[in-house]
């Protein structure tokens, strides 16, 4: 494991070691173990049944592993206040921690964001309100401030109110921000959700079938957001995609899963010659 | 230019909540001269007043059931609670309105927070029912505890004195007035803010909300705390205006009455909510019971309740906000082809 941490010279943002699960008598994921570098564009793909979402589940802590480690890189200033400075035992040296084992809504505070597979939209809320919530964790101002609107609570909702805008604007969205998000068109709803993860700073942004219910030209124009987003906000991202065309087109490593279990791991083009993965789609992406 | 640019501003300011909500309540104030000059029954001022405090009560339901998805049948246990806190504390123990006032927002609260902890981890139904054990509880104790409730011969009250003033039934009014249009205030700017934005996404799904760092048990509590602090408050100026409570206030139907009175005005609505409380108090008592053969029906308000629930859920389920909203958006239609006909003219 240690000799491939540092290849290329690369720092590691994630990093899966040994993850197994099992639901039942099913294991869904049996001992898998890969990482992500920093800043890369990384695909997860394999059939459907693979195990793919389950990882992201686990990865967020939605789901408790039976046995591994997710490994995350985190700054210092981003650690709960009893594990800032002192590196804590166990969680590894060079700022990586162990995300087993914490609260699913702390992760978000690390730097680790997700978007669902079925967009998860508040219909009954602005394009913007939606994506404030992006915001939660950084809101500093308590409920007193709130119900009373104290200039710092006020301060702090225009703070963030402005950089949602920019956000929007960033993916063109700004234009219906007051426009309630129910009945928004499915390419709008994404895009609110991607906008939404952007507001937490993210080091790592987890899109679960990004271009799942997108035509041919929104799924283009997705690739160029995903680009965009990690040239203008510096993190990584990794993305579960059954869309081949755009996982190649995108990603800078991919790693194969079949029945939870590691099959091969690589570039587009050796993830797209590897025997086995030819073997796991067989009949099913023969059009690719 | 100038008077268009001032009626856009003023139209502005009309449209702040805040002031809204202001020149609500300064409306409602002059209802007790109105009541003296004897164009208004003064027993209409009093369905009233009882108008404006289920409207707090149910603000507080609309907290838990409109924005968080929550639903609680406790409801009348802690209004009782409240009521009962506020006369021990002005009869009994001789002290000041206020520190009756923070007795009947306290102790709800904490007793909530501790219901609430317990059965808050697991499914929102099993909220339902403790807070319908609990309710059951405090009914039983309000019946029991003579030394603090006297029973079920009932407390007595007077009206309080509020910052050296004696009042009286037109200033008891004032007050629960000043309290509704605070509490108004004070839910709007919750409901707008990190706060109000965290209940929407629990309601909405709950996954999402933890992805999003939302701390689903806290904001849960929170909420459940908000609206048992309503009740407590809504519960005290019930005793003072009534001067009395009774056990048998506090029942069941009472916590089902609110919670008709949320779904009647809309969910996530303030003046929604202020609608439905004077739809499900007020017709029953100022129209219903008027009418001839229907009037005499005993129980006439829950029948009443229970048909309209029914009747808005099948065909109205945004309630009485929703049906407003409709009428709203008909209305600028057609004053946007209005406009639009006006532009059209003036390029001529």
């Amino acid at each position: 494991m240690a000799d491939t941490i540092k290849q290329d010279g690369r720092p590691e943002a994630l990093r899966i070691e040994n993850l197994s699960i099992g639901f039942g008598g099913l294991k869904a994921l049996d001992d898998l173990s890969f990482m992500v570098y920093e800043k890369e564009i990384f695909g997860l793909i394999g059939p459907n049944g693979a195990g793919k979402t389950t990882v992201f589940n686990c990865i967020t802590q939605f789901y408790k592993p039976d046995s591994g480690n997710v490994f995350f890189r985190v700054e210092n200033a981003r650690l709960p206040k009893k594990e800032k400075k002192t590196d804590s035992g166990g969680d590894g040296a060079d700022g990586m921690v162990n995300l087993v084992g914490r609260p699913v809504h702390s992760i978000i505070k690390l730097g680790l964001v997700r978007t669902f597979q079925n967009v998860e939209i508040i219909p009954e809320l602005s394009l913007i309100d939606n994506v404030l919530i992006g915001a939660h964790v950084d809101f500093k101002s308590n409920m007193f401030d709130q119900a009373f609107r104290l200039p710092r609570a006020r301060r702090e909702e225009k703070i963030y109110h402005e950089k949602a805008l920019e956000a929007m604007r960033f993916l063109g969205i700004d234009d219906k921000k007051d426009e309630l998000a129910g009945g928004q068109p499915y390419g709008v709803l994404k895009k609110i959700e991607m906008t939404r993860t952007l507001m937490s700073n993210p080091r790592l942004i987890i899109l679960d079938e990004p271009a799942a219910g997108l035509n041919d030209v929104e799924t283009e124009e997705l690739a160029e957001i995903i680009r965009r987003i990690r040239e203008q906000y510096q993190c990584t991202i990794l993305l579960v995609e059954h869309d081949m065309r755009l996982v190649m087109n995108i990603c800078d490593r991919i790693c194969a899963i079949s029945f939870g279990k590691f099959l091969a791991m690589g570039s587009p083009e050796e993830i797209q010659k590897n025997t086995l993965v030819q073997e796991a789609y067989l009949g099913e992406k023969e059009d690719e | 230019m100038n008077p268009t640019l001032k009626n856009i501003q003023a139209g502005a300011i009309l449209k702040n909540a805040h002031v809204q909500f202001i020149i609500f309540g300064v409306i409602l104030c002059f209802l007790p001269a109105i009541a003296a000059s004897g164009a208004m029954k003064s027993s209409t001022l009093s369905t009233l007043a009882f108008v404006l405090i289920y409207s707090i009560v149910s603000i507080g339901l609309n907290l838990l059931l409109g924005y968080s998805g929550l639903v609680s049948l406790g409801t009348a246990g802690f209004m009782g609670l409240g009521a009962y806190l506020a006369a021990y504390f002005v009869e009994n123990l001789n002290l000041s309105f206020w520190l009756a006032i923070l007795a009947a927002l306290v102790v709800p609260t904490i007793i909530g927070v501790g219901v609430g902890i317990v059965s808050l981890r697991v499914r929102s139904i099993y909220l339902a029912i403790a807070t319908l054990c609990i309710s059951e509880i405090l009914l039983k104790t309000f019946e029991q505890l003579e030394w603090f409730t006297n029973g079920t011969a009932g407390k007595q009250s007077h009206f309080p004195v509020i910052f050296g003033v004696q009042t009286d039934r037109a200033g008891m009014f004032i007050v629960i007035v000043v309290a509704l249009v605070l509490i108004m205030m004070l839910t709007h700017n919750v409901v707008h803010g990190q706060l109000g934005r965290a209940l929407h996404a629990m309601r909405s799904s709950e996954v999402a909300a933890q992805a999003m760092g939302v701390n689903i048990l806290k904001y849960k509590l929170v909420a459940f705390a908000l609206a048992t602090m309503y009740a407590g408050l809504a519960g005290a100026l019930y005793l003072f205006f009534l001067k009395s409570s009774y056990p048998s206030t506090w029942n069941l139907f009472l916590s089902l009455n609110v919670i008709a009175m949320v779904v009647v005005g809309g969910l996530r609505s303030i003046f929604g909510t202020i609608a439905g409380c004077f739809i499900i108090v007020a017709i029953p008592e100022l129209v219903l019971k008027k009418l001839p053969v229907i009037g005499d029906i005993n129980g006439l308000p829950y029948i009443f309740s229970g048909v309209l629930i029914v009747v808005v859920i099948m065909f109205f389920p945004q309630g009485l906000k929703g049906l407003a909203d409709l009428i709203v958006v008909a209305f600028r239609r057609k004053g946007k082809k209005q406009t639009a006909d006006e532009l059209v003219k003036s390029a001529d």
